[in-house]
């Protein structure tokens, strides 16, 4: 679980505090993937989630020469890092948008004539934009990134109980905008 | 030992809250739920298959994959063994008419004959040839920096 044991990035980031540029390397291919993935689908754009993602490693950059092991999990602090950029979007985009948001995902044709992948991927991708960001996050902390519940809802700064209660309120409310689709996911 | 005894409703809330794979939810309930699993196949079986069809929808949500120039990006802004020798090598160099790759072996060769020289520099050559890349541009860029900065200062070595 999230609090035990050594922070495995930690040799990587001592190198790349140093200079060393295959740590650079190697903690861009285990971490980057990861965060553009957060980002993607928090903001769902992927121009914006390339942004989120350039942003936090150059953060991560500055940090890694003075970061002290032990406080967080480099990885933790990424995803808190990207989740405060995503959280900054999406305040900018209400505040250019002043139509309310559909709350309802718009189900397009109906599905059971085989839909292809992609299409799945769509509907799929916005169901959860259209979520309560709260929700979404909490969604993605756990099913997507694959975060313990412990180490999300610290990373949410809420309980358990309530990272539950999100999770179960997304996962009714993904359920049934997709409820035509069920058993299409493969 | 077997834990305490899960209720049933308990593991169904936690298959709507956390899917349909035990081994995703919390890991002090995991064995409980899987005793009561094995206790009710017929009733809890079909819960966890109902949930799992979520799971399955959700891994479809599109992921991003990292765009090359992302990547460079982000290598070049990364930290570099000593921006400031680095900058100094090929600032020297170039006033002395020397590639910087040129002038970075010259100082390898005066450091292994003991000779005075900045103690920052015999390290960053040491790295560049060890990288295999002493034959590749230089780039300047500070930690401190942000990403523009370091691409503009980049183009201008």
């Amino acid at each position: 679980m999230a609090s035990d044991g050594k922070d495995p990035d930690e040799t990587l980031l001592a190198g790349v505090g140093r200079g060393d540029p295959s740590a650079v390397r190697a903690l861009l291919d285990r971490r980057l993937p990861r965060i553009l993935a957060l980002a993607r689908r928090m903001l769902n754009d992927a121009g914006e989630a390339e942004d989120v993602a350039q942003e936090t490693f150059l953060r991560a950059w500055k940090q890694a020469r003075s970061w002290t092991p032990g406080q967080a999990r480099f990885d933790t602090w990424l995803h808190r890092v990207a989740l405060n950029l995503c959280y900054d979007r999406l305040r900018r985009r209400r505040e250019v948008v002043t139509d309310t948001p559909p709350e309802q995902v718009d189900t397009g044709p109906a599905p059971d004539a085989g839909l292809m992948r992609a299409d799945l991927s769509k509907r799929v991708e916005a169901a959860l934009a259209a979520l309560p960001a709260r929700q979404r996050e909490a969604i993605v902390l756990c099913h997507h990134q694959g975060l313990g519940n412990i180490e999300a809802a610290r990373l949410m700064e809420i309980s358990v109980e309530a990272l539950e209660s999100l999770l179960g309120r997304g996962r009714r409310a993904l359920k049934a905008s997709l409820a035509d689709l069920a058993g299409a996911g493969g | 030992m077997m834990g305490p005894e899960m209720p049933i409703g308990r593991f169904e809330d936690l298959a709507e809250i956390y899917g349909g794979e035990i081994a995703r939810w919390p890991e002090g309930e995991r064995e409980a739920a899987r005793a009561l699993l094995a206790a009710h196949p017929e009733r809890l079986s079909p819960r966890l298959a109902n949930a799992a069809q979520l799971d399955r929808l959700l891994d479809l949500a599109p992921a991003q994959s990292v765009d090359a120039a992302l990547l460079g990006r982000l290598i070049a802004a990364a930290p570099q063994a000593s921006g400031a020798a680095r900058r100094w090598i090929a600032g020297l160099g170039a006033a002395l008419g020397l590639s910087a790759a040129a002038f970075a072996g010259v100082l390898v060769g005066v450091s292994l004959a003991g000779h005075a020289q900045p103690a920052a520099v015999a390290p960053v050559v040491t790295a560049q040839i060890a990288m295999g890349r002493a034959d590749s541009p230089i780039t300047a860029v500070d930690v401190s920096t942000d990403l523009q900065d370091a691409l503009e200062e980049g183009s201008e070595l």
